[in-house]
């Protein structure tokens, strides 16, 4: 069991990460701040019942997310749950690819070209049930077990999500990068 | 299936560190030998590289300083001798 004491010491250093998660779920600043400050409390509650030497980052995000979920879908009866339709794989790197021809190098320097708001204009566009995966394994770094604990979902529907949710990802970047001109449109 | 279209089957569990064993080996090798998929496998790491820097918001110091009080309050509502 783990001493409430030390709950500061020991949670205050992913706060950080646990901001910037939150904004990604909530696309506001207030919001994730006031679901990182909820997230904190609970956690503060109920640090005497985490199992000591376990996994406190996962534990932190799990709480995190159960914060989000209720105070962002109490509106909806269900959570949404929304189809991304087919997406050929390596969707970014083959349509990079129809343009360059055969040259590598063009497809890693449109890479260069997304400015940090690409990205997150991209993740946030992502339906819900595919942004919180992405963003736990493409973000935070989590491994697929660690996400599946967080969602409380099992590993085959976290790997089949992320595969999805990284190629309608990967299509967002297609757009952005066609809108600001770095790759020629379809003729 | 052939080798490659293996490769690319596996290529997110691959550049996720998920594999292990023999999976795992038999990409690698194949990687070796195979410069189309090689590219493919650079291009999908060096994504997730730029989505895990550009994703990632820092907040502000006001953010840690708030958690703080609030924990502060927290605890001295718990317990108002302390």
């Amino acid at each position: 069991m783990a001493d409430q004491a030390n709950f500061e010491a020991d949670a205050m250093q992913y706060a950080g990460q646990l901001y910037s998660a939150a904004l990604r779920m909530t696309r506001s600043p207030a919001d994730a701040e006031d679901v990182v400050q909820e997230t904190y409390l609970k956690a503060y509650r109920a640090y005497g019942s985490f199992q000591e030497g376990t996994n406190l980052k996962a534990w932190l995000y799990r709480i995190l997310t159960n914060t989000y979920i209720n105070k962002y879908r109490k509106a909806q009866r269900r959570p949404q749950e929304v189809e991304l339709g087919e997406l050929q794989d390596l969707y970014l790197y083959k349509r990079l690819g129809e343009q360059s021809g055969a040259s590598m190098s063009a497809e890693i320097e449109a890479l260069d070209s997304f400015v940090d708001e690409d990205i997150v204009a991209a993740i946030e566009s992502l339906p819900e049930n595919f942004r919180l995966p992405v963003l736990y394994a493409d973000v935070e770094g989590f491994s697929y077990k660690e996400i599946a604990e967080i969602l409380d979902v099992p590993i085959g529907t976290v790997m089949s999500r992320l595969h999805r949710g990284r190629k309608a990802l990967q299509r967002k970047l297609w757009n952005v990068a066609v809108d600001r001109g770095i790759v020629e449109p379809d003729s | 299936m052939s080798a490659c279209d293996r490769a690319i089957e596996y290529i997110y569990e691959y550049i996720d560190d998920e594999l292990t064993g023999t999976h795992k080996t038999r990409i690698q090798w194949h990687l070796k030998r195979c410069g189309s998929c090689m590219d493919a496998f650079a291009f999908e790491t060096q994504l997730k590289e730029r989505i895990a820097t550009g994703g990632r918001t820092e907040p502000s110091e006001e953010l840690f300083d708030n958690l703080r009080a609030l924990l502060q309050q927290e605890r001295q509502t718990q317990d108002p001798d302390c």
